[in-house]
């Protein structure tokens, strides 16, 4: 389904999105591919898969982990469009986002990643290392091929800018609710909760929060500030890093996670 | 039409949208202090007094006679903390100082930049905490010592291979939760816009103090500059008040490791092309996806993978030609140097001598050649005496 259908309706029927994001091929692409499926069968509206980069500098310690790991699996971009294109073929109807350091689509080409993202059967892709300033070029390819580039706003994004982020934005908004990397946080921020307030102002653009969320009381409180969504991604690398020789035994305590998780996008009012 | 923050098609802002807000305000800040004479004084003075500027400029007799040229060595070996970092460190520190920031973070990789790091935010009065990998550390004891004994705080970097790249992106990663009250001290000419910038300016003093020098010992310019890098700040300070001057012909040398082969290596203008690497579009070592690959050699001060993208622009149009020398070479010219001028030249400044002595077709008989003596090797001198000696 495509990205906006899938969030326009998630709105009608007033229930909060829920974006689970992994790293391919961490630990191993088959790994991934069970996880990827079991989170599309517990509840998710959409998935964020990232490509594996060596040098994540937008990530904190377990997203840094889930890199080293996929990339000593020896797992490419390439893998990672293959598998995706394979889910496709097996039924995966959810809108898929992939996130991709600039460099991997730089080094690729930016027209050449774009076509094969798009056939690939990607709605959009996430770059955390592209300011709206530097990417004029990624969104007319990415548009062109009817691929959402989306675009993030922080607490320290200047209104000029907001302005400027919310008139090139498609698709939805990623919303880092605090200052620093990826990873799961005990608290939210007071910081996230005002920084909704000020997008909402600006924009109807679905808003999808994330960076720092771990429970179902985060995805609640962040619903109710006026969130669209959220994407959980560390909280969910923490679980099965733990049993990094076995992963696959974590897979039901992830899809009870996961299940707990959009519960909370329900309970929007 | 020229972009600001670029040169050519190198540069840029590619940062997480958090850290655009503290680029914007550092670019903005620079722009208004730095001209401003109430900053070049208090500049000037710690250059002078602090840091002990102007630098000599050495007719290296011995060296001159062996290559048959007339060899100077720029003797930024002399500048306090033993290397041209500081020149760097103290004016950023001072801005970040009227900035009202209350802390300094910075990566360093020979320790060079973490000390001078340490040195100025002491002068200033700003805390400062320095990532360094945990390879470079055991290699670099000494430096580390030093920043700590100077109460800066040096957490060591486990991320990939704990080198130099891993430590800039662990500093990243910490200004992007701490920017509103930490300035990112950048010790090259590297990241994201201003930092290049702001680098090569603060750098720059010494090749105003070479130009001077140099007229008013040989009535003209020389014939070669030659400055060892990876990301290029002492050779930009070198370079960049000679690069009008076309005749003036300048050479940069690059860490080339053991070999010229993928993995052994950190020669990225013979083994890279075009990427972009914390913050920046630059000539990086990468494989064919565009992962970026570690870099080798026995330098650490030379051990990224990318070449700053003024630099990198600088070696695209041909005004600065990329050579490089290999570990061998570097030690050879280290005992050379020691034996025939008395001094020890670092790993990294070994690397542009080793370039001079093992060259001889790219110098003419007479020529006047300019070596940036960047810092001098004692934070090297077990490694070398390793190398050497077997002890």
């Amino acid at each position: 389904m495509e990205l906006e259908a899938t969030l326009g309706e998630l709105r009608r029927r007033g229930e909060g999105a829920l974006m689970p994001h992994v790293y391919f091929g961490d630990p191993s692409p088959s790994f991934s591919l069970r996880l990827l499926r079991t989170l599309a069968g517990s509840g998710a509206d959409l998935l964020e898969l990232g490509i594996p980069f060596s040098d994540p500098i937008a990530d904190g310690p377990t997203f840094i982990a889930s890199c080293e790991r996929a990339l000593s699996a020896g797992v490419t971009p390439r893998d990672c469009l293959k598998a995706l294109a394979g889910l496709r073929e097996e039924g995966l109807r959810l809108p898929v986002l992939l996130t991709a350091y600039y460099n991997l689509i730089f080094s690729r080409g930016l027209a050449e990643f774009c076509e094969e993202a798009r056939r690939a059967g990607a709605q959009g892709l996430i770059v955390p290392d592209l300011p709206v300033e530097e990417a004029g070029e990624l969104l007319r390819e990415a548009r062109r091929r009817g691929l959402h580039l989306i675009l993030q706003v922080t607490p320290t994004t200047s209104e000029r800018r907001l302005g400027r982020i919310v008139g090139e934005a498609s698709g939805f908004l990623y919303v880092i609710g605090v200052e620093g990397v990826t990873g799961a946080r005990e608290e939210l921020e007071p910081s996230t909760l005002e920084l909704i307030g000020r997008v909402r102002r600006l924009t109807s653009l679905p808003l999808l929060v994330g960076f720092g969320i771990s429970r179902p009381e985060h995805v609640a409180s962040l619903l109710r500030a006026g969130a669209d969504g959220c994407v959980v991604g560390s909280a969910i690398a923490r679980i099965y890093s733990e049993r990094l020789e076995e992963p696959e035994s974590t897979l039901p305590r992830i899809s009870d996670f996961v299940r707990s998780l959009k519960g909370a996008t329900r309970r929007k009012t | 039409m020229a972009l600001k923050g670029r040169f050519g098609r190198f540069g840029g802002r590619y940062v997480s949208e958090v850290l655009v807000q503290a680029l914007e305000e550092l670019e903005e800040a620079f722009e208004r202090l730095y001209p401003s004479p109430e900053f070049q004084r208090e500049l000037g003075i710690l250059l002078r007094d602090y840091a002990g500027r102007p630098t000599p400029l050495y007719h290296a007799r011995g060296l001159s006679e062996l290559t048959g040229c007339r060899v100077y060595l720029k003797r930024e070996d002399l500048v306090t903390g033993g290397s041209h970092k500081l020149n760097n460190t103290l004016g950023q520190a001072l801005l970040a100082k009227r900035m009202g920031k209350t802390r300094l973070i910075t990566e360093t990789a020979a320790g060079q930049h973490g000390l001078a790091t340490a040195m100025a935010g002491n002068v200033v009065g700003l805390e400062v905490e320095v990532f360094m990998g945990i390879k470079d550390m055991e290699r670099q004891a000494s430096n580390v010592k030093r920043m700590q004994l100077l109460g800066a705080k040096v957490t060591p970097v486990t991320t990939g291979s704990g080198v130099l790249k891993d430590a800039v992106s662990d500093t990243l990663r910490e200004w992007a939760r701490s920017s509103r009250t930490t300035h990112y001290l950048m010790g090259s000419t590297v990241g994201p816009h201003p930092f290049p910038e702001i680098v090569a300016t603060l750098q720059s003093v010494i090749g105003r103090e070479l130009r001077e020098q140099i007229l008013e010992r040989e009535g003209r310019l020389p014939d070669a500059i030659v400055a060892c890098g990876s990301g290029g700040s002492n050779a930009l300070g070198a370079f960049r008040p000679f690069l009008e001057d076309r005749r003036v012909r300048l050479y940069f040398v690059e860490g080339g490791g053991e070999s010229l082969e993928a993995d052994n290596s950190a020669a990225a203008f013979q083994l890279g092309r075009p990427g972009v690497l914390h913050g920046a579009l630059m000539q990086l070592l990468q494989d064919e996806h565009g992962q970026v690959k570690p870099s080798k050699t026995r330098a650490a001060g030379l051990n990224y993978p990318g070449r700053g993208p003024e630099i990198s622009y600088l070696c695209e149009v041909g005004r600065v030609k990329p050579v490089y020398a290999f570990d061998r070479e570097v030690f050879e010219a280290v005992r050379i140097t020691c034996r025939k001028e008395g001094l020890l030249p670092a790993l990294e400044t070994a690397h542009a001598l080793a370039f001079l002595l093992n060259h001889p077709e790219e110098f003419d008989r007479g020529e006047v050649v300019v070596v940036n003596f960047s810092g001098r090797g004692d934070k090297d001198l077990e490694t070398i005496m390793r190398h050497l000696y077997g002890a």
